[in-house]
């Protein structure tokens, strides 16, 4: 019964692998990890969220 | 003061695109830049917050003085073009991906994907690294594709529009089927051997898993199914249609074991009598997708295969009946309509000439670098590029129809014909085949008194175990990691399968221009007295002048010394040059066109060396000399050539003249020397080439006029300065910096198929293990289940090193 | 305190991108409770760990001896440690990753006040002796339900957020995270299938052998996917931007994540080698773990290798320092982690200390490492300014590396001389230290040096924890962290949509399906195995427990016993010799839970019954080293002074009986009669004994130290097949086939 359970899982990933490859995420194997680099720095430049920030 | 003026120079480099400013300094906020092109850049970027560009990575940009011909985008206005580029549209959503070859950091990456802060027309771009391609998705009301292509090069993005572009688009992508059958076997492998553990282990206490054995049993099978149709069903395909045809190849025999394999378990579960081998099963499909995937590897940056349309430019400026110019797309170019083409512009159509003479440069088709004058009315071929001013003529042959395009229709380029290459293991395949029905059919009926039962389960042993799996994977991971090491020393295959033609090669063919010698340099030497700092300055302007090749190659040899404005300027082409520059009268040409202008008329005599072309110069009728030019041969020429002569039969054919003849009589003998050769002409040579001797034919070319020697040689090398840059058809693309490597790349292509031969002789000798097991009716299936995985992986290590260790050896770098 | 604007939609703004704002107060709330918690959990381990070498340290207060701290140590450091950990950094990651917001800041908030009561809920039931007993999984089954509830909330509230995500590609630290959440949702709700007797107390539904497999499987996947995935998922992540460095192959990272998923899930049985399991689920659990080297080690040279090139950041950034430090000690742990699946290996090295050394080496460098690291990435940047001290980031750094090393090698140099001493064999065949207290003795200085290593990681968390509060006040939080990106354009392109594909673009839709056809799938597999008589073979001889040995193995789970005893004794001659006859498989039919337990402290107790007088275990319980001069087990005089809780025996037997153990129908309103007639003749005997009172406390059958001793003399003794333990009970028939009667 462990083993249903077990398998169980293993089939719900082979599910998301088959949709992960449907769906292109694999088409492009290179672009995203630099992708994550580009958090928006714009915030350190002049204009951020003052509404909050008590201007110092 | 002025030499520190000329130091501060050196050190300032452009804040954009990094190199050292040499002419003129261009400020703004503080900040130095090479050209007022780059300033432009860093203002449209700071203007639309975009300054993260340059903090990501140091001085990203791509300087904007060189990029030579700013060609017009108005042809994209015209929405046919659009819809042949864009990749579908929808309602007013237009998706459309661009290849940038100017892409190369995570700057460039981030610029590009927040294009919308540029142009609020674009909804989506994303960039695909590798592919260097730009994939735009923008709606047709708020911006057309024009001004997007405009707003790209503006920033030193320029997207390059091929024809060949228009009519075909980037197919879906093939491996992700790949991934997925992968991802099948993976999945089924595992759980089999998971649930195929009590069998291998308790086996003795069957009763006791008695109530185990048929739900473990159950569940292989099912897992199992999905394997057998799914994921090996390329190979039952080919096979299928290999034996349709009567012929055998590799896939026939892995079929073969594949379906005993399943038919053996599938019975031997039902009966209760055995385990099955699914694991075993799976695990095969499993390592022969892994091969598969490693095969059919390509580099997605480079595209091997181009037709004559990749050539030409995508839009010429036509002129209609009132004179007005708008630029068309070529292949809507009709007889009779007026072309104005500019300098440097390449002429896509068979045209008579309108205006008075132009100068056409056909270095592209015969490799021959003089330009050609041509007069009013004579004919202009396809492919030539005007050179000085620009020249209207009027077309006569369809651009389909046209001289350059006849060389395309040749045999040796219809894809149909394409060299079917026989590797060696589907020259073995047959045999082997045959041998393993042989081998089992023998052995059944050997056992075949001691009961039928015993038999059947022989055969099939020995169908399961003859399985070539180990033969079907040797040849894709060798060269696969082979692939992988030639692209770390500079030479990019386009396949595996056409490494076999580089290891036997039995001639090697080189192309002249661009290929032995080195295309822009070349080797001035100045003969006379000598020249005094003044005089070099005053020829440098007045050369810098002219777009005659040699003078610029002479203004590039005095480039150091300063320039000096030029006032009055006459160029009589394949004559000389005429000027009046700072009070003095100068003169550049051939002997003959100065000879006329000496006061005193005396030119010393000197004997006339055939390979160099000489320039003579007199300032004020005074002759000071004269400069020779001789095409500068690449690095490491003459220790290659010397080294091939003694392996290969070496030939040269080139479509330039005969000038640098004796010179080259060194390395090639008499014979084997051909010049002014039509790109027809080489084709041909080619072709009786590889009719006369045995061995295979390797070419190496640059320019247009190889592109059909190199299309029907065994093996064409395409030589190219950068890789990113624009090459002619080819088997594999060859880094100019890396030729004299060729004859290394040789021996370790020779190398490598030494390396599959032995795999092939170790995945033989596990076969002929395995069948000893199967014969004497022992095979269970712990046996099985050991032998295949084990045989598999083995042979994909042993390949895999091999294939390094010959690289360290023969000094190829490994690593990137 | 809430302004508007936090919950302000996503302005849609004319110019085609959508501004958002990034929700860091919830992260900051995780930060600190990550922190909080830490150092409890880290006080805690030091206190068990010191009273291993003074047990009267602390004083002899029930809700503080050791049995019951050692579950407070390992929940509060995996679940409100390492747990906040996770959910800080994902609350900070995944909204990057996916530009956009988490879903519902409603939800985040639940999920923050719920984990934290849940916490709170374990830090009050577990010094009281409500436990399970079952590792990583003590919790009583309503706050099980508590921690599926808040995790099904977690789970929501990320997967709406990468359904709503403006980025199309989903990174794959994105993966690690859907596959943390999937399967802890599954490993938990299967490990947690438990009968309720009464309000805090309840018996799981399997029973010895599977109930171990369940566990362990449980167990290994809850490190596994509790302690590792979303961490990788966090390395994934914080490893390319602290080094601004793209991660080194981004396909390897691929196949590292789909591999380590498929082989993590089959690797569980390792921790039960040569334990009574079937032989082939031990050798599947070797096998496996085997391979799950590959994708571990895949894993940590992707990271390290990222760092090539931006070596010279790792010297100044301390969060740099501890990712580097953390992933090589992955790497470790991973490499040992197989190893010690081995068999051999095994042998010597299970219910040893080693194996606490592999578990700390993982938990101190790797889930402390990476968390102290995002600690240090995320603060200056949530609060804009710069990190307070470097100095003191590095010193902290050193401190903790220091303090892993303390404590790591001397639990190893320990466990392995401990484990070999079990074994030893003098000449002509006796045990060399017959006496296991001996072995225990040898090894106390190492428990010292850990105890320092401890202190030296907690004084690194101190520093830790300075520096932060330091750097919070030197600038303040930015709520609302702007971003803007573009919406997603569907992408379809543009080939007819078959329904098929149509499904694909739906992956909600599609997981939902696919859970359904893998149930059926599911269901198929499970009803064979139900059907099937388990695969243990049953002696006809063991029977289940009568009530007051009931009651004395409640006691025994509730004081946390199997901390320091094992109950299972392997196949091993040194075992065999010094315990008696190995443990089968049959033996734990009725054992709900099981007791094997993971150490061996103190020795194995499986063969304990008649081994002693009742008046030993009497004055051993009440001060264990007047029987063993030098032991360093705690004393348990409340055993002596607190009653026995008689009143909830028939639930609990209603309960055992759901579970499966055959008691006759309506055996519960006699069990208190049969619990009460058994306890006096205990006490009888004992007062014959001349033990009327101990130390002026009076020796009465009510209290717990009857059933206790009950439990005691019970243990093991059924394999010799020669008594019948309901024999002289007043009880007529207990069992339901009980033919002898």
């Amino acid at each position: 019964m462990l083993i249903g359970f077990s398998l169980f899982v293993a089939l719900i990933f082979l599910g998301l692998f088959f949709w992960a490859v449907r769906d292109g995420q694999y088409d492009d194997a290179h672009t995203p990890a630099m992708r994550i680099l580009f958090d928006n720095k714009e915030t350190d430049s002049k204009e951020t969220d003052t509404s909050k920030r008590t201007d110092d | 003061m002025q030499t520190t003026e000329i130091l501060i120079h050196k050190e300032t480099t452009c804040y954009h695109c990094g190199e050292a400013c040499l002419e003129e300094i261009v400020k703004l906020d503080e900040k130095t830049f090479c050209c007022t092109g780059c300033k432009l850049v860093y203002e449209i970027l700071s203007e639309n917050e975009l300054n993260t560009y340059y903090c990501l990575e140091d001085q990203p940009g791509i300087s904007l003085k060189k990029n030579r011909h700013r060609g017009g985008f108005d042809f994209l206005d015209d929405p046919a073009v659009v819809e042949q580029i864009a990749d579908f549209m929808q309602g007013e959503t237009v998706h459309v991906s661009l290849s940038i070859p100017n892409i190369h950091c995570t700057s460039c990456v981030w610029l590009l994907e927040n294009l919308y802060k540029l142009d609020s027309g674009i909804k989506n771009s994303r960039v695909n690294f590798l592919k260097r391609e730009l994939s735009i998705s923008y709606n047709r009301k708020e911006t057309s594709l024009r001004s997007i292509a405009e707003l790209l090069s503006s920033i030193g993005y320029e997207p390059e529009l091929r024809l060949e572009k228009l009519d075909q688009k980037s197919g879906l992508f093939p491996n992700r089927r790949l991934w997925l059958k992968l991802g099948v076997a993976g999945f089924a492998f595992g759980n089999i051997m998971l649930f195929s553990f009590p069998e291998y282990l308790s086996g003795s206490t069957l009763d006791s898993q008695g109530a185990y054995h048929i739900f473990f049993g159950i569940l292989n099978i099912a897992l199992a199914l999905p394997v057998l149709f799914y994921s090996s069903s390329d190979y039952l395909k080919s096979a299928w249609a290999a034996i349709k045809q009567g012929g055998i190849n590799l896939d026939v025999p892995i079929s073969i074991g594949i379906l005993a394999l399943f038919l053996r378990s599938v019975y031997e579960i039902v009966s209760g009598t055995g385990a099955g081998y699914m694991d075993s099963f799976t695990g095969l499909i499993f390592f022969l997708l892994i091969g598969r995937i490693v095969q059919n590897k390509t580099y997605e940056r480079l595209s091997f295969d181009r037709d004559y349309k990749s050539y030409l430019p995508i839009s010429i400026t036509v002129v209609d009946s009132g004179g007005s110019t708008k630029t068309v797309s070529i292949d809507k170019l009709k007889e009779g309509d007026r072309m104005l083409v500019r300098n440097q512009e390449l002429i896509p159509a068979d045209s008579l000439l309108l205006s008075e003479k132009a100068f056409v440069d056909y270095s592209f088709i015969t490799g021959e670098s003089d330009p050609v004058e041509i007069q009013k009315g004579d004919r202009i071929y396809a492919g030539g590029k005007i050179m000085g001013t620009s020249a209207e003529m009027s077309i006569i042959k369809e651009v389909s129809g046209s001289y350059i395009t006849k060389l395309w229709n040749d045999a040796a380029f219809d894809p149909a014909q394409k060299k079917n290459i026989t590797t060696l293991a589907d020259r073995i395949s047959p045999h082997f085949t045959l041998a393993v029905i042989g081998i089992s059919v023998t052995s059944g009926f050997l056992w075949l008194p001691y009961g039928s039962d015993m038999a059947i389960s022989v055969f099939t042993a020995v169908l399961i175990i003859a399985c070539p799996c180990a033969l079907a994977l040797s040849s894709p991971f060798t060269l696969g990691s082979a692939l992988n090491i030639f692209s770390r020393n500079g030479l990019y295959i386009k396949s595996t399968d056409v490494v076999e033609n580089l290891a036997k090669a039995g001639s090697v063919v080189f192309d002249k221009t661009g290929t032995l010698t080195q295309a822009d340099s070349a080797e001035v030497t100045f003969r006379g007295n000598l020249l005094s700092a003044s005089d070099a300055s005053l020829i440098k302007s007045v050369c810098r002048q002219s777009t005659h090749p040699l003078s610029q190659k002479i203004a590039d040899h005095l480039d150091s010394y300063p320039k000096v404005p030029v006032r009055l300027f006459d160029e009589i082409l394949n004559k000389g040059i005429k000027s009046e520059t700072a009070g003095r009268q100068v003169v550049i040409g051939s002997p003959e066109f100065v000879k006329g202008f000496l006061k005193n008329g005396s030119i010393k005599k000197v004997k006339y060396k055939r390979s160099v072309s000489q320039v003579d110069v007199a300032v004020d009728g005074e002759w000071l000399g004269w400069f020779e030019i001789t095409g500068k041969y690449r690095s490491g020429i003459r220790e290659l050539l010397n080294y091939l002569k003694t392996r290969f039969s070496i030939f040269l054919i080139s479509g330039d003249n005969d000038t640098q003849k004796e010179h080259l009589a060194t390395f090639f003998d008499e014979d084997s020397l051909r010049f002014q050769q039509t790109p027809q002409e080489k084709l041909e040579f080619i072709k009786n080439l590889q009719k006369q001797n045995d061995g295979r034919v390797v070419m190496i070319g640059d320019g247009l006029n190889d592109a059909g020697a190199l299309q029907q040689s065994d093996f064409g090398i395409a030589l190219t300065e950068n890789i990113s840059s624009f090459t002619p058809a080819c088997d594999a693309i060859l880094d100019s910096s890396s030729l004299n490597r060729l004859d290394t790349f040789i021996n370790f292509a020779r190398k490598s198929i030494n390396i599959i031969k032995y795999s092939f002789g170790l995945s033989l000798a596990y076969n002929v293990i395995g069948l000893s097991f199967a014969v004497a009716g022992k095979l269970t299936p712990l046996v099985a289940a050991i032998i295949m995985p084990v045989s598999s992986i083995s042979i994909m290590i042993f390949t895999t090193t091999a294939t390094w260790l010959t690289a360290k050896r023969m000094g190829m770098n490994q690593w990137k | 305190m809430e302004t508007e604007l936090l919950h302000q939609p996503e302005k849609k703004e004319a110019v085609g991108k959508d501004t958002f704002y990034y929700d860091n107060k919830i992260v900051r709330q995780f930060g600190i409770a990550t922190v909080f918690w830490g150092i409890i959990g880290f006080l805690v381990g030091l206190t068990i760990a010191i009273k291993l070498i003074y047990p009267g340290f602390l004083g002899m207060i029930p809700e503080l001896s050791y049995g019951r701290l050692r579950p407070l140590h390992t929940n509060a450091v995996v679940f409100a440690f390492a747990g906040n950990a996770i959910f800080y950094g994902i609350y900070y990651s995944l909204p990057r990753l996916c530009k956009t917001p988490m879903w519902s800041h409603l939800l985040s908030k639940i999920n923050f006040w719920g984990w934290q009561a849940i916490i709170l809920s374990a830090v009050i039931t577990l010094p009281l002796g409500f436990t399970t007993s079952k590792e990583y999984a003590e919790l009583e089954w309503p706050i099980d339900i508590a921690i599926t509830v808040i995790w099904v909330v977690f789970g929501v509230n990320m997967l709406m957020t990468i359904w709503k995500r403006r980025e199309k590609h989903m990174y794959v630290a994105i993966w690690f995270y859907i596959a943390t959440f999937v399967t802890v949702a599954v490993l938990h709700i299967v490990n947690s299938v438990e009968i309720p007797a009464t309000f805090l107390k309840s018996y799981p539904v399997y029973a010895g052998v599977q109930d171990a497999l369940v566990q362990w499987w449980y167990g290994h996947n809850a490190v596994a996917f509790f302690l590792t995935t979303p961490f990788l998922g966090i390395m994934y992540y914080f490893i390319p931007k602290a080094a601004n460095r793209p991660i080194f192959s981004y396909r390897l990272s691929i196949v590292h994540f789909w591999s380590l998923i498929f082989i993590y899930i089959w690797a569980g049985p390792h921790h039960l080698l040569y334990t009574a399991l079937p032989g082939w689920t031990q050798a599947l659990g070797t096998v496996f773990s085997l391979m799950l080297i590959a994708p571990s080690w895949g894993g940590m040279l992707n990271g390290l290798l990222t760092l090539r090139g931006a070596w010279d950041k790792v010297r100044e950034d301390p969060a740099l320092k501890f990712l580097v430090v953390g992933i090589t000690a992955y790497g470790m742990a991973t490499f040992e982690g197989p190893m010690l699946s081995i068999g051999n290996v095994n042998a010597v090295a299970h219910y040893s200390d080693y194996i606490i050394g592999h578990v700390h080496l993982g938990a101190l460098l790797w889930n402390g490492g990476l968390t102290f690291a995002m600690l240090y990435y995320i603060t200056p940047r949530i609060y804009k300014t710069k990190l307070y001290s470097m100095k003191l980031a590095n010193a902290h750094f050193w401190f903790a590396t220091m303090g892993a090393i303390f404590y790591v090698i001397p639990m190893y140099w320990g466990g392995i001389t401990q484990s070999l001493m079990w074994k030893e064999f003098t000449a002509d065949g006796l045990l060399q230290y017959p006496n296991f207290l001996e072995t225990v003795e040898q090894i106390i200085p190492m428990y010292a040096l850990r105890a320092i290593g401890g202190t030296l990681f907690i004084t690194g968390a101190g520093f830790a924890v300075y520096n932060l509060y330091k750097t919070a006040k030197s600038g303040n939080l930015v709520e609302q962290e702007k971003d803007q990106a573009q919406p997603l354009v569907a992408s379809t392109n543009g080939a007819k949509e078959k329904w098929h594909r149509r499904l694909e673009s739906r992956p909600l839709q599609l997981t939902a399906l696919t859970l359904v056809v893998i149930s059926i799938g599911g269901i198929i597999e499970y009803v064979p195995t139900a059907l099937v008589d388990s695969n243990v073979p049953t002696i006809s001889s063991v029977k289940p427990y009568t009530p007051l040995e009931v009651e004395g193995r409640d006691i025994y789970i509730a004081e946390g016993c199997v901390g320091c005893h094992s109950q299972m004794i392997r196949p091993f001659r040194s075992e065999t010799e010094r315990y008696g006859e190995y443990s089968k498989a049959g033996e734990f039919v009725y054992d709900h839970p099981f007791l094997w337990g993971s150490k061996r402290t103190g020795p194995d107790l499986h063969r304990l019954g008649g081994k002693y007088s009742d008046s030993w275990h009497l004055r051993h319980m009440h001060d264990p080293t007047s029987t063993s001069p030098g032991s360093i087990m705690p004393a348990y005089p409340w055993l002596l002074t607190q009653d026995m809780d008689q009143s909830s025996i028939g639930s609990r037997i209603k309960a055992l009986r759901r579970v499966g153990v055959p008691y006759r129908e309506g055996y519960e309103d006699e069990a208190l009669a049969d619990l009460q007639a058994q306890s006096e003749e205990i006490t009888k005997d004992l007062h014959d004994s001349g033990f009327e009172q101990l130390d002026g406390i009076e020796i009465s059958s009510e209290k717990k130290i009857i059933a206790i001793i009950a439990y005691m003399q019970r243990l093991g003794i059924d394999i010799k097949g020669n008594n019948d333990p309901f024999e002289n009970l007043p009880s007529s028939q207990a069992l339901v086939n009980d033919e002898n009667e």
